[in-house]
Parts: C-alpha cells; sequence; structure tokens
C-alpha cells in the first residue's frame, strides 16, 4: 500500500470533503460484497477502499463510511498485533496472514487484510484497528459497494461444446494504488510469464472490465525484461502524473499514466538500481522541508530514503551496473518491516517483526 | 461469589450438589461448552435475573456483551486480547455465544463470565491437534524432461493434496551437483503462486538470473550452467492444507543443455491426424517440450465448416511434454480442422510463438497488431 502527497494535498486543501461534489460512491449499490481472496489495499477519496482480490480477478470498491478527519496528532501503536487479531478470529497466530496494511487518509484508521488459514478454505477479513491498538472485523454485511473484474485474458471466440479443460489459472495481485479516477492494478500470472499493469476507471462501470497494458523496462543492458511490478507509487514530475514501480530484483522504473493505454507497448525508463538478491515490498512519498521524499521497504536492504528531486531529468540507466546505480539512497536502520503506509505528513505506519517474532503495528517518524 | 475455581467440569459438579440441597438457591455461575454440532456455542447460567433481563434487550453484537460474557482464544505471548468475534444472546434462561469462525484445533479458549467486574465462572476448551499420519507428498514436477534448457523459466510443483500457504520457498531448493543449495533461485513472492485448490506450485526462476547481460547475472552467476547436473528439492517442511509436513521429501535430478532462444512455431510440429468415423486421438508432436500448464490449456482444435466449432474431448500432455493428443468425445467426421495455438504458449525458455524470451533492443520487435492465435490446418479423411 502506498499513499501519495497528491491525495493529501487534496486533503489539506479540503476538496475531497464528504458531499462537497458529486460523489465517487453515488453509483455503488448495498449489499454484501463476496470475497474469494482479500489480498493488497489502497484508499481512495471519500473513504473508498479498493480491495484486490485475488482468486476472483476483482477488484471491489467499498464505501467505508469511515470519512470523519482525525481529530489531532494519531499515534497508533499495537503490540503483537498478529496474535491480537487471530485471538479476534478465535485462531493462533501462526494460522493467520497479514496481507496488505492501509491508512485511510482522512480517519488515520488502519485497516488490515488477514487470511484466516493458510489453504484452500482460508477465509478473508477486513480488519481495524481501535484506538486502544485492539483489532475489529470491519462488517461487509451490508456496504455500499462496486466491483470491476480484471480483463479476461483467455476470451474464445468460438462455440462452445463438450467438457472444458480446468483452467488453472490464477492471477496474484501484487499492489493495487488510486490516483486520478483510475484504479491501478499490478499483477502476476501463475501460469504465462507476463507482467501486467492494468488501469481501470473509477467510478466503475456496469461492465468495467479496464484495460491491459504490457509493460517493459529497459533495464539491465541493451535487453528488455517483462518482469513483474512488485510495488509502485503515482507520483507527480512537474505537471505529469508519473508512476514509480519497484521491480523484483530492485529497479525502480518511471512510466507517464498518460501512457498506459490498451494495446499500446509502453517502456519505462529505469532510473535507479537499489541491488541485488532483495525485494521491494512497499513504497511511499511524502513532503518534508518542502521536498518530497520516496521510502521504499524492501525485504533484505531494509529501508531506504530517496530525494524525489533527482527523478526530474534523471537519466535512463542502460549499461550493466555493478551493484547500485542512479538515484542516491540512504538506508534507515528500521529493521523488520514487512508493510509499509503513510500515516499523516509526519509519520508512517509500518508493520514490523522478524520471521516467526510476533508482529506489532508502530508509528514511526518519517525521517 | 465462586472465582477461578477450575474448568467447566468442576463448576458442573458444583452447580449440582448445590441444586440437589437446596433448591429455592439460584444456580451458580457456569460456563458450559455445546460443540457436538456445529455451529459451537458458549453458554452462561446463573446470571442474576435482572442482569439476564438487561443483556436480553442488547443488539447480538453490543460491545456490553464482551465485558460479562467474553470468550477468549488464547495465544502464546503477554499482553490484552480482544475477545472472539461472536454474537451473543439470550436463550432459556442463559446466555448463549456463537463464535463467528468455527473453533480451530490445537488452540485453547475460554470462556469467562463476568459479575460485578469479576470472574464469577470460566470454563476451558480444546479441541485436539490432529495425529493423523502425514499422507501428502509430491505427485509430479513439470518439465519432466531430465534435461533442461539453461534458460529453463519455471518448475509446477504438484502435490497430492491441497498445501498451505507461506513460507514455502525456505522448503524448495534447487542444488548443484555436490548438493549445495543454489543461492535465491526463485523469484520469491509474499503471494506464492499457487492454483486455486492449492495442490500446484509455480516456481519461476528470478528472471535476473536467466538473462543476458542482467546485473543480477554479472554478481552472482546464473541459477543454470550448460554441462552441469542438478536437483530440486522438495523438503518435508512443506506444510499440507491439514497442518501436516509431508510424508517424504521429493528431488527431480536433471542436467542442463544449451540455453534456448527459438520461438515455438507450430508450422514445425507433427499433426498425426486420426481416421474419420473413429474416436482416435488426434497426436502432436512438438519439436521442443512446452510449458505444461500453458499447452494443456492454449491448444485447441475448430472444425471448419459454417461455423467455427470447437471439437470437444480430452487433452493430454505424453512424452516429457514433447506430445499432445486430444482424444474426441464424438467421432471425428470428415473434414478440414484448424490447430489454433495461443502466441502466449511459452516452451520451457519462456519464448512465445515469434518471440524470445528477453528481446534484444536492437531488433524491431513489435507484435501489437497480430492475432492473438495462430492455426495449422490438418484434414481427416
Amino acid at each position: 500500500m502506498k499513499t501519495s502527497v497528491f491525495a493529501l494535498s487534496l486533503l489539506a486543501l479540503g476538496l475531497v470533503a464528504p458531499g462537497a461534489r458529486a460523489s465517487l460512491t453515488s453509483d455503488m449499490k448495498e449489499g454484501a460484497p463476496s470475497f474469494r481472496a482479500m489480498s493488497q489495499l489502497a484508499f481512495g477519496p471519500e473513504g473508498v477502499l479498493f480491495i484486490a482480490d485475488t482468486k476472483a480477478a476483482a477488484i471491489t470498491a467499498i464505501a467505508t463510511g469511515d470519512t470523519k478527519a482525525a481529530s489531532g496528532q494519531v499515534a497508533i501503536k499495537s503490540e503483537a498485533i498478529d496474535e491480537k487479531i487471530a485471538a479476534l478470529l478465535g485462531t493462533k497466530a501462526d494460522q493467520i496472514i497479514i496481507e496488505d496494511l492501509a491508512v485511510n487518509p482522512i480517519s488515520k484508521r488502519a485497516y488490515l487484510s488477514v487470511s484466516r488459514g493458510k489453504g484452500p478454505d482460508a477465509v478473508s477479513v477486513l480488519v481495524r484497528v481501535k484506538a486502544d491498538g485492539q483489532p475489529e472485523l470491519v462488517s461487509l454485511e451490508k456496504v455500499r459497494f462496486s466491483r470491476a473484474e480484471l480483463p479476461d485474458p483467455a476470451a474464445d471466440t468460438v462455440v462452445e461444446s463438450g467438457k472444458k479443460q480446468q483452467n488453472r489459472r490464477l492471477e496474484a495481485i501484487t499492489d493495487i494504488a488510486y490516483v486520478e479516477g483510475k484504479v491501478l492494478v499490478a499483477g502476476l500470472s501463475n501460469e504465462e510469464f507476463a507482467s501486467s499493469l492494468r488501469a481501470i476507471p473509477f467510478p466503475f462501470k456496469t461492465v468495467a472490465r479496464g484495460t491491459s497494458v504490457e509493460i517493459y523496462h529497459g533495464a539491465h543492458g541493451q535487453f528488455e525484461t517483462r518482469a513483474p511490478v512488485r510495488t509502485f507509487v503515482p507520483y507527480k514530475v512537474g505537471k505529469e502524473q508519473q508512476l514509480l514501480a519497484a521491480y523484483t530484483c530492485t529497479p525502480l522504473v518511471q512510466f507517464a499514466l498518460d501512457d498506459l493505454k490498451p494495446g499500446v507497448k509502453v517502456k519505462g525508463k529505469t532510473i535507479a538500481e537499489f541491488g541485488n538478491r532483495n525485494r521491494p515490498l512497499d513504497i511511499i512519498v511524502y513532503q518534508q522541508g518542502g521536498k518530497d521524499f520516496l521510502l521504499m521497504a524492501n525485504s533484505s536492504r531494509g529501508v531506504i530514503k530517496v530525494a524525489a528531486d533527482q527523478i526530474t531529468g534523471a537519466s535512463s540507466i542502460t549499461a550493466k551496473v555493478a551493484d547500485t546505480q542512479g538515484l542516491k539512497f540512504e538506508k534507515l536502520d528500521w529493521a523488520g518491516i514487512n508493510q509499509l503506509d503513510l500515516l499523516d505528513a509526519r509519520h508512517a505506519l509500518v508493520v514490523r517483526g522478524a520471521a516467526g517474532k510476533p508482529q506489532s503495528l508502530e508509528t514511526l517518524a518519517l525521517p | 461469589m465462586i472465582r477461578r475455581v477450575g474448568p467447566a467440569l468442576a463448576l458442573a459438579f458444583v452447580c449440582l450438589f448445590a441444586s440437589s440441597e437446596l433448591w429455592a438457591v439460584a444456580p451458580l455461575p457456569a460456563i458450559r461448552w455445546v460443540t457436538e454440532a456445529p455451529p459451537p456455542m458458549v453458554e452462561a447460567s446463573g446470571i442474576p435475573p435482572d442482569l439476564l433481563r438487561d443483556l436480553a434487550d442488547l443488539g447480538p453484537t453490543d460491545a456490553r456483551w464482551a465485558r460479562v460474557f467474553p470468550v477468549f482464544a488464547e495465544q502464546g505471548g503477554a499482553g490484552p486480547l480482544p475477545p472472539m468475534a461472536g454474537t451473543w444472546g439470550v436463550n432459556d434462561g442463559n446466555a448463549r455465544f456463537t463464535p463467528v469462525f468455527p473453533l480451530a484445533r490445537g488452540v485453547r479458549y475460554r470462556g469467562e463470565l463476568r459479575l460485578n467486574g469479576e470472574v464469577a465462572a470460566f470454563s476451558l476448551f480444546e479441541l485436539p491437534i490432529d495425529t493423523v499420519a502425514a499422507t501428502t507428498e509430491v505427485a509430479r514436477v513439470f518439465p519432466s524432461a531430465s534435461v533442461l534448457p539453461e534458460n529453463q523459466l519455471k518448475f509446477y510443483v504438484q502435490f497430492s493434496a491441497p498445501m498451505s500457504r507461506g513460507g514455502v520457498y525456505g522448503h524448495v531448493y534447487l542444488r548443484d551437483a555436490a548438493g549445495r543449495p543454489i543461492d535465491l533461485p526463485f523469484l520469491e513472492l509474499d503471494e506464492e503462486l499457487w492454483d486455486l485448490a492449492m495442490t500446484r506450485l509455480t516456481l519461476l526462476i528470478d528472471p535476473g538470473r536467466i538473462k543476458r547481460g542482467v546485473k543480477p547475472l554479472q554478481d552472482i552467476g546464473p541459477v543454470f550452467e550448460e554441462g552441469q547436473r542438478y536437483s530440486l528439492t522438495v523438503e518435508t517442511g512443506c506444510i499440507d492444507a491439514a497442518g501436516r509436513p509431508l510424508r517424504t521429501a521429493f528431488e527431480k535430478k536433471f542436467s542442463i543443455g544449451a540455453a534456448d532462444r527459438t520461438p515455438p512455431d507450430p508450422a514445425r510440429w507433427r499433426i498425426h491426424a486420426p481416421a474419420a468415423g473413429t474416436l482416435a486421438p488426434l497426436m502432436v508432436e512438438f519439436d521442443e517440450p512446452l510449458d505444461h500448464a500453458l499447452a494443456l490449456r492454449m491448444i485447441r482444435v475448430l472444425a471448419l465448416g459454417k461455423e467455427r466449432r470447437l471439437v470437444a474431448g480430452e487433452t493430454a500432455l505424453a512424452n516429457d511434454e514433447h506430445q499432445w493428443t486430444l482424444t474426441p468425445t464424438q467421432p471425428w467426421p470428415r473434414g478440414n480442422f484448424d490447430l489454433t495455438v495461443e502466441r502466449t504458449i511459452e516452451d520451457l525458455a519462456g519464448n512465445n510463438i515469434g518471440k524470445t524470451f528477453d528481446v534484444d533492443l536492437l531488433e524491431q520487435v513489435d507484435r501489437r497488431d497480430e492475432p492473438r492465435s495462430v492455426a495449422v490446418g490438418f484434414e481427416v479423411k
């Protein structure tokens, strides 16, 4: 999950106050949306929470109604949040998976998507953290929602007859974000080796199938790669809305949002190499002293901070690099970060803890 | 007031004794687990009548319920835990709690009745851990061949029963001929690439380590080198959906041949057309092994006539994914057919039709306007 300063600045200007204009939720219907496997989360304006469903290949938008602005400084802390959630769900901490963390930019409340169980019968739940640090279930029995299915990867134009081959294809959704009326979805198939980034207009239309583009980055010498996007963040460079996407072997690649159109081969510009033997986990953008910074959590290289003013005019990396190249970065001593989101203008919210140890939810001052 | 007297059995005894001697005295507070039939429930009895009347007015998820009658799933660590999610109600003079989720094995549950802020009664309940012996194992690994290209892209591990997610990469290894594990060979994704039934795991070789001129390749070398021997091992620490380890570890040994940078081309395949009027399989021989999952999903046969009709039947792969067959459900009619193949089908190195896995930017490659599939015709006589 990530939040951009763009969304925060809109909030600061009061542009997304509920009811101030045509609501994004007015076309939603009320009911109980079904989920097979909640994974990535992202907040849009008006307390709308986007929930990716990997097994159903769909994105559900929910009007959380959580639209009351936080009063004063919010500091969220919850020791052993995994044990607390397991207790709420009536199971053991090793039988849940915290899939993602997202902070509602209006209320500053933390939402977590959680799997209860690890097998095919696992149940997905949405959890919110109360002021006392205890989790509570977010009831999805009666909510306003809308849903968009990801484009069908294999539409048949022939008349089907007889038994269909069992389709075992699934698409793991690695990240989602909302930016300027679009929900962006990065995914990876368990069969074809193809990475996709889709832009789905929001509010979702009745049959919103979105569009799919194939993306490439020209990293690593002269060869293109279709490696999967692990995490990305919308970021404005000048007047142009850009996406900064982190790949599995940690190059940082820049795309123009306007380029993401169906049927177009989009080529990104590689602007940084942060080193190998590593997986990026989350990126957030924040401001400090009038300057923008990126914060990127990684599996083995810890959390790194990048001054975003380097992005404008950054040169494209096209040659082989020994270890790291491009944007300069600073490594922070934030250990064991597994989930990262922006809490407010000065703080990040993280889920942290070593593997096999209790995970805690903590508020950290932005560096 | 009874405080922390012990498990429900002891409480039940006390209640029985008390009620038989002094029938007019109100029953003592007690908790009882009702787990014989689903859904499981917890019942609290001996609640003072005025409190019971107040509780009866509360909604089924009112926060005040949990102050009087919380049920906990105990955890190992310290710290206050939230009560389990569930619904409460009053039934036959007792309070009743029904958890949202089914009870899990190996978890100690604790129901408490709190009167005037004190624990008046509590009861523990635990379903024993399933001790059935491990039965799940690796059934197959694809590709089946014992010689793989240097730029081999992925493995499918087929288990005999559903598995559980989380931490699988800690139990799957690629080892060299000396038995040394290869450092970080797989693209590790938190989601892990399972199918819906969670019986098949997809392992992708880190694409950064199978490409030419790629940075990780420069630093830590490729995963595979031509002429060397390797093994893929799946250790028993992989946990199945029932929480048990594998019955036995699995090992697939293979050697590595030359890199494959030639895209698959159906024009090079040999089609053995069956005779009309029979249920004989149509057999297609590839000139190289293809990706198991994609070859089963992306190859179809269309009968050409007024409308293009899909020929229904059972498809299968054989001969180390070199051979594809379609056994029809209806006898073959005479006529012309198309074998259609989606362009995104892959060989073992991830090359697609008309496109190698790693594209040289100096060559102009653009397949935007190409049709989704290619077709090769054949005739049934």
